[in-house]
């Protein structure tokens, strides 16, 4: 968990109201870094609990996490690991890029025209509700057993998420800033710019973070299915020996990437987002 | 000042539909006429509900009339269509909100500055007055803060720059000091009072608290309670400059404030 950052300044001002605020961020970063120990307390009970199922029931079943964690590092030595972790991470990312994009841009273009919007809301709820993993056959059957197919099914994941959650932020917006903003002289292209989309911003970061785990998520499927690289075709592989060993380290790595994906979404969201107040932040960064 | 008004409201009305298409409509607003001349501060002060908001944002055009109109020297606006609307009036009616609408992803430099950004004028030189209107408010040292990093006092001042920074001909001003405690409020009434003098702008300035009313205006109109109409029209025959904490003793004041309150019921 990242550590709140504190305002700038905030002590040298005489008003009362920012002395609270002075008090409160400092509360957050001892209240962040006591979640942080709280957080370590739980990994470590859940690996004790692993390590005694794996006496209790025999590593053939549940593997071990000294067995895990040599593979582990045995993996990223020989470049094995790393190698196919870094194949499904590629197909995560370029799909995450290509579903997030149009979706962030498309209920802002729309803004304007809320009958097209109307009309396109059944298409976008049943592509929404559908099950995307289901169309895993039928991509592959498009785009090959490549990346290509894997890169689809990924945005198209993501796509879905992050325009109904870009949409809500449009649908969100404060009517009375963009009246402001008008008597001020301001246009319809400067109120898209300036207001609707910095309006819009943390929306889509909400779904930006949802959609992050799924992006990684569905390339392992679609791996799964067929693909002969990538951490899903080592968890296939491993299911195919008998190796379960294997399976709970390809799973230990899919794990890693989704933190190196949150990590990331993370450090863009606070750079585009530090106008918000502190304990916004704070309170994203614990969810 | 000229004794030509400067913006003229002709009979202009408000009413919301009846229920059920029936012609009991409400009106929250039924003919009211008044002028303002150029350079005028005009307070205007009406019970709570008494449509001085809804007044105001027709007058600025983001809201429509169900009648009348709006002259600007010698120019009309029409009210009751709202594609014709044109908010602001192509940047010559300012507005000072009851919120003060501060873009919260702008800091306060980047607020005060976005009038001129929007109208294409951002200059050196606009630059530099934007700086010296900051200061003169007392929110030097603050202009990279972000609005949630300023107290009501701040943002109220910052509101107040921004439109003060692209120099409307007209600023309508809708209770701009509601919310803050009378020391804050006070002080920015002063300042105020002080920024006026430097430009002697034509202020629409609309306020629940007749003391406010008087310190600040030339003239001051009294509303009644919805349908609004004009019950009461005073000069305020204090000279200025004046003293706002002083004003009180004033001889005329405590005339002027029975006067008015009778008025306002």
């Amino acid at each position: 968990m990242p550590e709140p950052p504190i305002g700038v300044g905030m002590s040298s001002l005489d008003e009362s109201r920012h002395n609270d605020a002075g008090s409160l961020n400092q509360n957050s970063v001892v209240g962040a870094l006591k979640a942080h120990r709280d957080q370590i307390l739980v990994f470590v009970i859940l690996i004790v609990i692993w390590q005694l199922l794996s006496w209790r029931l025999g590593v053939y079943w549940v593997s071990s996490p000294w067995g895990v964690l040599s593979r582990f590092v045995a993996g990223i030595l020989d470049g094995d690991l790393l190698i196919n972790a870094g194949y499904t991470f590629t197909e995560a990312i370029s799909g995450f890029l290509l579903g997030a994009i149009p979706a962030a841009l498309l209920p802002l273009a729309l803004r304007k025209y809320p009958m097209t919007t109307a009309i396109l809301d059944p298409v976008m709820v049943g592509g929404y509700g559908a099950p995307k993993l289901a169309l895993a056959p039928l991509f592959i059957l498009w785009f090959g057993i490549g990346i290509e197919s894997k890169v689809a099914l990924v945005a198209i994941t993501v796509f879905f998420i992050v325009y109904f959650s870009t949409l809500s932020g449009v649908r969100a917006l404060d009517t009375k800033l963009v009246q402001m903003a008008q008597v001020m002289g301001a246009n319809e292209r400067d109120v898209a710019r300036h207001i609707v989309f910095p309006g819009a911003v943390p929306y889509i970061f909400t779904g930006l973070r949802i959609a992050m785990p799924y992006s990684i998520g569905g390339a392992v499927i679609a791996e799964l299915l067929s693909a002969n690289r990538g951490l899903g075709y080592l968890v296939q592989l491993g299911a195919m020996n008998f190796d379960t060993t294997g399976i709970f380290t390809a799973l230990a790595a899919v794990t890693c990437i989704v933190a190196l994906g949150n990590w990331g979404v993370d450090i863009v969201e606070r750079r585009l987002l530090r106008w918000r107040p502190v304990a916004d932040v704070a309170m994203q960064a614990g969810t | 000042m000229t004794d030509a008004p400067l913006l003229e409201i002709r009979d202009l009305s408000k009413h919301f539909a009846g229920r059920a298409g029936r012609d009991n409509a409400t009106f929250v607003i039924r003919d009211l006429s008044f002028s303002v001349r150029d350079g005028e501060f005009l307070t205007i002060i009406g019970p709570s509900g008494s449509g001085k908001t809804t007044l105001l944002n027709m007058i600025a055009q983001i809201d429509v009339a169900s009648s009348g109109e709006v002259r600007f020297q010698n120019e009309v606006a029409p009210l009751t269509d709202a594609k014709a609307l044109r908010p602001g009036l192509s940047c010559r009616i300012g507005y000072v909100t009851q919120e003060d609408n501060l873009l919260p992803w702008r800091t306060t430099i980047q607020n005060v500055l976005f009038p001129l950004e929007v109208q294409g004028r951002l200059t050196p030189e606009t630059r530099e007055h934007a700086q010296v209107l900051i200061r003169t408010v007392g929110l030097g040292g603050f202009e990279n803060h972000y609005p949630h990093e300023l107290s009501g006092g701040m943002r109220k001042r910052a509101s107040l720059i921004r439109t003060l920074v692209y120099d409307p001909p007209v600023i309508l001003m809708d209770e701009p000091f509601g919310a803050l405690d009378a020391q804050t409020r006070t002080q920015l009434q002063e300042d105020l009072l002080r920024l006026w003098n430097l430009g002697r702008k034509t202020i629409i300035f609309v306020t629940h608290d007749i003391g406010e009313a008087i310190a600040l205006g030339d003239r001051t109109l009294v509303l009644s309670r919805a349908p609004a109409q004009i019950i009461g029209d005073h000069a305020i025959t204090i000279p200025r400059p004046r003293d706002i904490r002083g004003i009180m003793t004033h001889p005329d004041f405590g005339a002027l404030y029975q006067r008015i309150r009778e008025q306002v019921q």
